[in-house]
């Protein structure tokens, strides 16, 4: 018998469900067990019933229950816990299931300052109420899925890599244990490593030495200068067997795509301290808080400026 | 006890080769500090990481003070130049987490300064009691 699957998408972009086809051909191997019946993202399954006959919301029992994007309001916080009710298994897929992602970052702003900065406050747009009524009410802050129900599987990344989500179905499917290594990006990069001190910080554009050439030959790029997040964030992103994470692999810094090591760590004291300790002045970077935790907005790491 | 009852917690990293030894000297010359601080011996304050820092004063501490060699003393060199650059960056982000500047301090303190490890105790309790419990008590 198939194992049963359920999906529900929150505040996401929709990348972590173009993961799932991006698994290419072992999906084939993995399709005759896995039967999907809520997924709103490839079929039409709606939760008021086909023709909306039904009053209440409701998502099929199934075995494994996979959720896509943080919880930003009233409706994705009920449809999670819907959601948890039908299924044995929950996994949160993604940094926005995981840790926030990208839209926890307005959890830097109270939410009236964001209401006014887009209703009203914007030299491009007309001003005008907050709706109200006629679309959920928005929380407070982004959650993490873990922060309102309990998450047996986290699986980060921006996207999650295809072989990591097949690789978690397989196990599971066997029955087997799945856990992320707690390593992070430096520990699966193949720069060189000099233990220089750096002199100042560079921007992103600036040309990178040794683009092009062997990784093994290039100079660990936050020796360059640039502000590469791999100390700070947990690897994987180059595969589950261990590979060149994947913007190394494209020359580009660490931009902490994967969360955070461990799960209650803050990344930006982590990198403040290995940027402090390589001799930069710390002064020199600009907005640390939503530089170093981009994808791990939730869960208290950005918050709102306290008024003194 | 202070006037409202408030008694702090402080912790207190010290290396070994200086602070800690001050410690020592401060215990055996008979000297009075508050009892407020909790020693914690590293082997160097170039050793203190940040995240011990903001964990403490996250997890229940009042105010944390670091102690090391005075500059250019250090026995591993360049240990207290690396614990004064995370001072930096230490300071900036007790803003990030919503604390008070007054919860954190840098201090050298040479093997021979007893009195002066006494007097810094002194001064860290003393300013911390002026600013309060920790926001996460």
């Amino acid at each position: 018998m198939p194992v049963k699957v359920a999906q529900e998408w929150f505040a996401i972009c929709g990348g972590c469900e173009v993961t799932v086809l991006d698994v290419g051909e072992p999906l084939l191997d993995l399709l005759p067990e896995l039967e999907f019946v809520h997924m709103p993202v490839i079929m039409d399954h709606k939760l008021f019933g086909q023709t909306g006959e039904n009053s209440t919301a409701d998502i099929p029992e199934a075995d494994v229950g996979i959720i896509t994007g943080g919880i930003r309001n009233e409706e994705n916080r009920h449809l999670a816990e819907l959601m948890r009710s039908r299924v044995k298994f929950l996994i949160a897929m993604g940094s926005c299931a995981c840790y926030g992602g990208i839209p926890a970052m307005a959890n830097q702003f109270a939410l009236e300052d964001l209401y006014e900065r887009v209703y009203r406050g914007n030299s491009t747009t007309d001003s005008g109420e907050t709706p109200k009524g006629a679309v959920p009410a928005l929380l407070d802050r982004v959650y993490a899925v873990d922060e309102v129900v309990k998450v047996d599987l986290k699986l980060p990344g921006c996207p999650t890599t295809p072989d990591m989500f097949a690789g978690a179905v397989l196990h599971l499917l066997k029955g087997t244990p799945f856990a992320l290594e707690e390593k992070s990006v430096c520990d699966q990069c193949p720069t060189l490593r000099e233990k220089k001190s750096v002199a100042a910080l560079k921007r992103p554009l600036e040309p990178i030495e040794g683009a092009g050439e062997p990784l093994e030959t290039v100079r660990c790029l936050m020796e360059q200068g640039f502000l590469c997040q791999g100390p700070a964030t947990r690897a994987g992103c180059g595969g589950m067997d261990g590979g060149t994470p994947r913007c190394i692999k494209a020359y580009m810094p660490c931009r902490g795509c994967y969360g955070p090591v461990r799960d209650d760590a803050n990344p930006m004291v982590d990198m403040m301290g290995a940027l402090s300790t390589i001799g930069l002045d710390p002064a020199q970077i600009p907005d640390r808080a939503a530089q170093f935790n981009r994808f791990a907005g939730a869960k208290g790491r950005l918050r709102a400026a306290p008024k003194r | 006890m202070s006037e409202n009852g408030f008694e702090p917690l402080i912790i207190v990293y010290t290396c070994y080769w200086c602070s800690y030894t001050a410690a020592d000297l401060a215990g055996t010359s008979r000297l009075q500090y508050p009892p407020n601080v909790r020693i914690i011996r590293v082997q160097c304050s170039g050793m203190v990481h940040p995240n011990l820092v903001i964990d403490a004063l996250t997890n229940g501490a009042d105010g944390v003070l670091m102690c090391g060699c005075h500059e250019g003393d250090c026995h591993y060199l360049e240990g207290n130049l690396r614990a004064k650059s995370r001072a930096d960056a230490i300071k900036m982000m007790l803003d990030d987490f919503a604390l008070e500047p007054e919860r954190y301090r840098l201090e050298w303190v040479a093997a021979s300064e007893g009195p002066r490890f006494a007097q810094v105790m002194t001064e860290m309790v003393e300013q911390v009691k002026k600013v309060g419990p920790s926001p996460y008590k």
